[in-house]
């Protein structure tokens, strides 16, 4: 088994690699994906193995200064001949083909992948990106190449690590790439009509059943991905229930006074607790009281991928400010949830009641609890769990 | 305000002042910018890379001159002969060769002449991209010729070239640079050829008798006579 | 419907008919090819589009494909436009894939960023990071791609046309009203066609006439001029 070292990602592969096999990072548009390839590479060459990177969308030198942002240093291990270039890039902008094979027409690459993948027996090669060689190369020809890539490097017992943003192709092609993967993690965005996160999961392993959590991630310079514990906030008016809300959805919350740093620095009173719903993990961030929203917005700022505003269903009064924080939440790009508290009680609007009067667009749920009889709880985590992974 | 560059061109300069700004004499090549001469053959366009990299010489500006069709032999002969002595140029390392074309060994390579291959387009990018970066770092402006796309176009990948051409207008601009690229028109696919116009800021078109000024910063279309002399072209701008 | 001053003088007025159309200026929120063969004053379309919604502090994305930062910097001066408040203000976000190629070295900024020209992947991660940007500032806001020629000569035109689906998806989704410039002929006839239909409006310049038409159907044209104040339109009418 070959560990990646990337946080949680060798736990979800059941301890790492097996040698020899095959691995897709498919990605959505948008979310950085290489990062994925290049720091396995690096944890492999760290231990000992060798690799080599084939490369058609940049200069192998533009790949030494990024793994120079991360802080690792390729070029020694270049110069060590522990690690080599494809460059199947320069040749096609006119810039002279750097490193051990250079690829000047897409005929050669094929056996040039190959004559490489022979050169690490044990080690570690990765192709970015899977994209750009699907339009280069003729019609049937891209599923073909990779499953030889893989036989090969099955055989010699090289990693193959695949990096593939995940344009719109035909579904046929999408579903037969993959299909001659060992390993399939799935980068996907985190949306709320702009970008506001990024998260990886094992989709698919041949040798281990993957665990089906999904992890949010930032690509730090310095640093590699690095897995980042999201924030969750639970707001809304006055009496609404936050702090039972709380309580429900996140064990052992505390009540703790955080300072804000706004025009006069305040402190504010938040109810804090940690909460795991089917692999998710977040920090929850209750507001108790009246406190200033924009404040704990600026807190949480760029690490809130969600919020829960807690209403009142007896209390239509309340329904304008609930109606402030949400504008608040979607300047902020905030995923947002409606929990329409208090169903038990006699007065109270039904969600669709509530919609019409608060006027909500249909794409924001409005999820009914009730928390002394402990209802709706788990229908409101997966309504926010159902947005963030839309 | 667009500032210009003498062009050297007789006649070239009045035809692309503005009416206000004839008597201040402020026409010429948008400087900084890439100029596409594009007609048939021998109607002028090498004769207008001569007398555009003289004025620059004469002005103190560096020129870099990648040629395809005619060896540096042939060119300080033909300058020559209309009357463009390169000689202090050529020893105060002014004038910048990038040669594609001889093969013979007579012309010792230096700083100042590079011997290339339309057939190896990376390596005479490689080598007018250090040519080009070495001279910004003295000179804060120079000029460029390419004389002519067409040749390179013929040897190579049609859609390499563009890439090439089009880094290579980056970086001469980078380096302050204002360039001119000669094409013989129809020599190219068309969508190779629509590419580079788009690439270029100003297009000029010489028939063999008219000259015209399809695109250029900072002015409409406009059209000239022209007559190739023993003292190069010369615009007839002011006769009717 | 709402619009969107495009800044062009004479479009906006072009574009209001007694048709029952009503549209005063870009409808908000749609997506625009300006396109036309080389030289007929696209680019000045898009950074007038630009800067006019800069004086009116509206934030703009703006992707420049074709022209270096400093390149864009000089055309916009050279019409009389000047970026330096915008950017003080942080309205304006620039990702530029292609200084890359010149060999200068690149600063990223919190409001200008570079990329590679053919590396979709890496610039579309930056189109994200871009849109949130400009997003907070404004859920209104507008984008430029000037323009598609540069990409299609790095890039297989399938991937570009893929690539230009998921960004105005993206920026749709995010509430910006998008020009996007093409020059004529420089993909195939199939390309083409896909690429008007995956945008709203097309507006076609020709040296001599702008002709505008709308996904509802809507078409005006009219004379222009490209005058040391950009793009002017003369008398025009609706088709």
């Amino acid at each position: 088994m070959k560990k990646t070292h990337i946080p949680k990602l060798d736990d979800f592969l059941g301890g790492g690699i097996p040698e020899g096999s095959s691995v897709l990072f498919y990605a959505d548009p948008g979310v950085e994906c290489e990062a994925f390839g290049y720091q396995t590479l690096q944890s492999r060459l760290e231990e000992g193995d060798s690799g080599f990177i084939f490369t058609n969308v940049t200069e192998p030198s533009s790949i030494i200064y990024e793994f120079e942002k991360f802080g690792w240093d390729l070029e020694k291990k270049v110069d060590d001949k522990r690690v080599f270039f494809v460059d199947g890039s320069s040749y096609f902008i006119g810039a002279p083909v750097t490193g051990k094979y250079g690829i000047e027409d897409y005929s050669q690459i094929e056996d040039v992948v190959i004559k490489a993948i022979n050169d690490v027996p044990d080690g570690l090669g990765v192709i970015n990106n899977l994209s750009t060689l699907i339009d280069y190369l003729d019609d049937g020809e891209t599923v073909r190449i990779i499953n030889k890539w893989n036989q090969v490097a099955n055989d010699n017992k090289t990693i193959l690590i695949y990096i593939f943003t995940e344009w719109d192709y035909e579904n046929a092609l999408i579903e037969q790439i993959k299909d001659s993967m060992d390993c399939l993690v799935n980068l996907s965005t985190i949306e709320e009509r702009v970008i506001i996160g990024q998260g990886f999961m094992v989709t698919g392993a041949s040798w281990t059943t993957p665990s089906s959590n999904r992890v949010l991630f930032n690509i730090m310079r310095p640093g590699g991905v690095k897995i980042f514990i999201p924030k969750i906030l639970v707001t809304g008016p006055f009496n609404a229930g936050k702090s039972s809300f709380v309580k429900k959805i996140a064990k052992n919350s505390v009540s703790v006074d955080r300072m804000a740093l706004g025009q006069v620095p305040t402190t504010i009173a938040m109810d804090i607790g940690h909460m795991e719903y089917k692999g998710f993990n977040a920090d929850v961030f209750g507001t108790p009281g009246q406190e200033r929203f924009d404040l704990i917005l600026d807190i949480l700022s760029k690490e809130a991928v969600g919020a829960f505003i807690v209403v009142d269903s007896t209390a239509p009064k309340t329904f304008a400010r609930a109606k402030e924080m949400m504008k608040r939440c979607k300047a902020e790009a905030i995923p947002k949830v409606i929990v329409a508290n208090k169903q038990d009680l006699p007065d109270s609007l039904s969600p669709k009641k509530i919609r019409k009067v608060m006027n909500i667009d249909q794409s924001i749920p409005i999820v009914p609890t009730s928390l002394p009889l402990n209802e709706g709880i788990e229908d409101a985590m997966d309504a926010l769990l159902e947005i963030l992974y839309r | 305000m667009i500032v210009r560059i003498a062009s050297g061109i007789s006649g070239f300069d009045e035809l692309t002042s503005s009416e206000d700004n004839l008597a201040l004499k402020l026409g010429g090549f948008p400087e900084n910018s890439a100029t596409l001469i594009y007609g048939p053959p021998e109607v002028g366009k090498s004769t207008f890379c001569y007398q555009f990299t003289y004025q620059g010489l004469t002005q103190d500006e560096p020129c870099l001159y990648l040629t395809t069709d005619h060896g540096i032999q042939d060119i300080y002969d033909t300058m020559k002969g209309i009357g463009l002595n390169l000689d202090d140029y050529l020893e105060n390392e002014m004038l910048y060769v990038v040669d594609a074309v001889s093969s013979d060994m007579e012309v010792e390579e230096s700083d100042i002449y590079q011997r290339s291959s339309v057939h190896n387009p990376t390596d005479m990018l490689v080598k007018v991209s250090r040519v080009a970066r070495s001279i910004s770092q003295k000179s804060p402006r120079l000029r460029g010729v390419v004389d002519s796309v067409t040749t390179i176009l013929e040897s190579n990948n049609e859609m390499l070239i563009v890439r090439v051409l089009k880094t290579y207008i980056l970086r001469i601009k980078e380096a302050g640079g204002t360039v001119i690229i000669t094409y013989i028109e129809g020599s190219a696919d068309s969508r190779t050829e629509t590419l580079i116009k788009s690439m270029v800021d100003n297009i000029i078109k010489l028939d063999g008798e008219k000259i015209i000024i399809e695109a250029m910063k900072g002015m409409g279309r406009k059209e000239d006579a022209y007559r190739t002399t023993d003292e190069g072209i010369v615009i007839l701008h002011d006769e009717q | 419907m709402s619009t969107v001053e495009s800044g062009i003088p004479g479009l906006d007025e072009l574009l209001q008919s007694e048709a029952g159309y009503d549209l005063g200026g870009i409808p908000q929120n749609t997506s625009t090819l300006v396109y036309g063969p080389p030289k007929v004053g696209k680019s000045i379309f898009s950074y007038q589009f630009a800067n006019h919604g800069l004086n009116l502090e509206e934030p703009c994305l703006y992707i420049t494909a074709d022209e270096g930062m400093k390149q864009l910097q000089q055309n916009m001066i050279d019409f009389g436009w000047y970026l330096q408040n915008a950017m003080e203000k942080e309205l304006l976000y620039v990702i530029d894939s292609i200084s890359s190629l010149s060999g200068a070295p690149i600063e990223t900024t919190n409001t200008y960023t570079p990329s590679k020209i053919n590396d979709p992947t890496d610039l579309m991660v930056k189109v994200g990071i871009g849109t949130r940007f400009v997003f907070k500032k404004s859920n209104e806001f507008r984008s430029v791609f000037d323009s598609l020629t540069t990409p299609f000569a790095f890039n297989p035109e399938p991937m570009v046309i893929r690539f230009l689906k998921t960004y105005i998806r993206r920026l749709q989704e995010a509430g910006s009203t998008l020009v996007i410039t093409y020059t004529e002929g420089v993909a195939d006839e199939n390309t083409e066609k896909i690429l008007k239909s995956v945008v709203d409006n097309v507006i076609m310049l020709d040296g001599s006439y702008l002709t505008f038409r709308s996904s509802e159907g809507l078409m005006g044209t009219a004379e222009y001029q490209i005058t040391n104040q950009g793009l002017v339109l003369g008398e025009g009418e609706i088709l």
